[in-house]
């Protein structure tokens, strides 16, 4: 025991002495703080696009789409606040700042348009093509699109639609739509509808009202109550992914530097091999710990900072500690991490000693990779629908059991599948650990090697 | 009786279906400076790692301090492998403490222990440096002092003189001795035959994983024919002349009209009656030299002579 805890302090102030390691504990809230900036940074930093629309039919068209392109940004906007509104409350002042931003973000969708003088086609041609650029109050630029409006000979609506840009059709979409809109209205008036009807039709909406079969009353209605531990069990199950995928990257780059440095010789002098390998995995899991307990500690504070400093705003902080911290999250998260963690750091750690250089590592590492990113595709797919079936049977897959089942915990799965994921998941660790355990006493003695890993799955071919 | 330390009975490790310690025996006892010789492969490293519990044998027993090498055993012996390094990115002195409190030495004492010890080594300017500071003689310094500041009553040395300077090379040897005359065991592989001659009570002879000789150095001497060198300017037939001492041979090579000899003393010839039986001859003597065997010939002599016997016993 005394030398698992001196293997295991030493790996522990190791890591933490590294920036690696302060770089990884500020990274969840710095690209979380950093990420809607950046997101509206992008948006914002969009070049504006100009375009020609050119009205054969007389100019009704022309007016509705410029009437129509101005009304949809505010219909987006309105849609992402009332969104916004289903997750927090905010106090006015900050309600605000977010309509202000949002407006910003969907002023005219970066869509300008222009009027270079001709608009037949053969002279608008070099300047779609970029030979030529139009003249803006911004100065020469190019020309995004050409737009040709006519009516059709079914008393139809046709769009001419040029552009040398074929992955951008924001425009066309908008374009698109409010003509839509327009054929909607024009029809519902020569129908005989009046207008003022057809306004109050418009503004239309459902009174929608989310309720769970499972209670009854007035406390069946779904709350964000109900919302949170779904999105804390996939953000737990994505979190403990990438914990887990960056320690086991230093396990195994401090093995291999171990190993090439000799430093196993030395250990070896004074201690057993189980000894190293289990000290090496606690020292590594209490790194994790640190930043698990950090991250959870900001997930558990944060609303309640913002409550402080912002008491206006209806944060709901009750209800996010209680899905943070609920037991029946966090204590099978807790064991999902030991035993997720235990087998890739156990596999991680036999990969290192049997490797001298990152080289020979890599090639052991590309199927474990590739083994590794599946549940991070399969959870995205458990968000939506958990009980689809290939939700289900990866969760019986043993290395994925720890994320998939954090993911579907919250929608409560049958319990034959949570005693029987789990069990299947403990048995296979213990081989795991077992197995690695026997790799890494080879390798830390120069008996085996990345080709004797790969002499395995060359069975039948002869050399 | 000195105390046994260290016994190999019948010891047998197969890795892959190929034999590279076969049926070996030894004991190491206490005081002693042990010198365990072989060529490269001979299964030196493979009977120091079974003598440590590293790796286990197939057959055969391995007893340390009395018992099955475990983890209490381990701290009483100092062990410094043949493949060694240490960590590159630690302070010196934390690198000492660290193995010093492997070994079960409380953190205070082995930091006051380490810098006595970097003093002694004149190292003590570099204790608070990383490792990778480090020139490689200085390294492997501190992994010998790794080695040995738990004061260990048994120290094993795996090829410790190689990749050492002449000068670093001299400095270990006075530290074994310094080891040695602390009343500490020494066992130490090597295939610097002039090194265990130089250090050792006694030496142990691996082969092709095969014990091949076990006992002083002067024993190991023993095993290797006195050897005469002669030349001579007048027409004797030294082959029929000294016959009875040894084996003699016609060498190439000398000056013109110098003849020159060699002779293999019998065991229980003496260089003085060859020396006698020249003269009463009356054969013109120009060169008479015995020559001394050192460790390198008895060690060579021993090898070839094995390599002999198992080609023999595979043949059989």
């Amino acid at each position: 025991m005394r030398n698992i805890y001196l293997i295991a302090r030493r790996e522990f102030l190791s890591y933490v002495a590294t920036w690696g390691f302060w770089l990884s504990l500020a990274s969840v809230p710095l690209f979380m703080a950093v990420g809607f900036g950046f997101l509206a940074f992008l948006e914002n930093s969009q070049p504006t696009r100009h375009y020609v629309l050119v009205d054969e039919s007389g100019g009704d068209l022309e007016r509705a789409i410029l009437n129509g392109i101005s009304a949809q940004p505010a219909a987006l906007r309105e849609e992402v606040l009332e969104q916004a509104s289903e997750l927090i409350t905010l106090p006015p002042q900050a309600q605000q700042m977010l309509e202000s931003s949002l407006g910003s973000m969907f002023a005219d969708d970066g869509y300008e348009r222009v009027n270079p003088g001709s608009t037949d086609l053969e002279s608008l041609r070099p300047y779609l093509t970029g030979e030529a650029n139009i003249e803006t109050p911004a100065g020469p630029q190019p020309l995004f699109a050409a737009i040709y409006l006519r009516g059709s000979v079914d008393d139809g609506i046709e769009i001419e639609y040029w552009s040398a840009n074929v992955t951008d059709d924001g425009l066309k979409g908008l374009i698109e739509r409010a003509l839509a809109a327009h054929m909607r209205s024009t029809r519902l008036l020569e129908e005989g509808v009046s207008s003022e009807v057809l306004a109050a039709a418009d503004a239309l909406r459902p009174v929608v009202r989310e309720l769970n079969p499972e209670r009854e009353g007035g406390s069946a209605e779904i709350t964000l109550a109900d919302r949170l531990p779904v999105i804390v069990g996939l953000a737990v199950g994505f979190v403990l992914w990438i914990i887990i995928f960056s320690v086991v990257n230093m396990l195994l780059t401090a093995m291999i530097e171990e190993k090439g440095n000799k430093v196993l010789e030395m250990m070896l002098a004074s201690t057993r091999h189980h000894e190293i390998l289990v000290g090496k995995l606690l020292g590594v899991a209490a790194v994790s710990a640190t930043l698990l307990l950090f991250w959870t500690f900001l997930g558990s504070s944060g609303p309640l900072l913002i409550s402080q400093f912002i008491p206006s705003a209806d944060v709901p902080v009750n209800d996010i500690t209680s899905a943070v911290l609920d037991p029946a999250l966090l204590l099978p998260a807790l064991g999902y991490f030991i035993i997720g963690y235990l087998m890739y750091g156990a596999i991680f750690l036999a990969i290192g000693s049997l490797c001298e250089t990152l080289q020979d590592a890599q090639t052991l590492m590309s199927p474990l990779m590739l083994v590794m990113m599946a549940p991070m595709l399969i959870m995205m797919v458990a968000a939506d629908a958990p009980d689809s079936a290939v939700v289900s049977i990866a969760s019986w897959v043993p290395v994925w059991t720890p994320f998939i089942m954090l993911a579907r915990l919250p929608h409560d799965p049958p319990m034959i599948e949570l005693i029987g994921t789990t069990a299947v998941m403990l048995v296979t660790a213990v081989v795991v650990i077992w197995g690695s355990g026997v790799l890494f006493r080879m390798g830390s003695l120069n008996q085996a090697n990345q080709e004797t890993i790969k002499g395995w799955f060359s069975f039948g071919k002869k050399s | 009786m000195p105390e046994t330390i260290l016994e190999l009975a019948n010891v047998t490790k197969t890795f892959k279906g190929k034999t590279a310690v076969n049926d070996v025996s030894f004991s190491v006892k206490r005081g002693q400076i042990t010198g365990f010789l072989g060529p490269n492969g001979a299964g030196k490293t493979t009977s120091l790692r079974m003598s440590l519990g590293i790796l286990t044998p197939d057959r055969g027993k391995v007893t340390l301090f009395g018992s099955k090498p475990g983890a209490k055993a381990l701290d009483r012996v100092g062990f410094l492998p043949e493949e060694r390094g240490i960590y590159r990115r630690m302070k010196v002195i934390d690198v000492i403490v660290f193995f010093a409190r492997l070994k079960g030495v409380e953190a205070g004492e082995a930091k006051k222990r380490g810098l006595k010890m970097l003093d002694e080594f004149e190292l003590l300017h570099a204790a608070e440096q990383p490792v990778k500071t480090l020139s490689k003689g200085m390294a492997q310094k501190v992994q010998i002092i790794s080695t040995l500041v738990h004061q260990p009553e048994f120290i094993i040395l795996d090829e410790p003189f190689s990749g050492l300077d002449p000068v670093n090379q001299k400095s270990l040897e006075r530290i074994v001795r310094a080891q040695a005359d602390a009343g500490r065991t020494i066992l130490f592989s090597t295939h610097v035959m002039e090194h265990a001659e130089r250090l050792c009570d006694k030496i142990l002879l691996i082969a092709n994983g095969t014990k091949i000789f076990d006992g002083s150095v002067k024993q190991a001497l023993g095993e290797v024919p006195r050897r005469i060198f002669l030349e001579t300017v007048s027409e004797h037939d030294l082959v029929a002349l000294l016959d009875a001492y040894g084996d003699v041979r016609r060498d190439e090579g000398g000056e013109a009209g110098v003849r020159c000899w060699s002779l293999d003393l019998a065991p229980e010839a003496d260089a003085q009656d060859v020396l006698k039986a020249c003269v009463d001859a009356g054969v013109k003597l120009t060169r008479f030299e015995p020559v001394r065997a050192h460790l390198h010939d008895a060690f060579v002599h021993l090898v070839e002579n094995a390599g002999q016997t198992i080609e023999e016993t595979a043949d059989a």
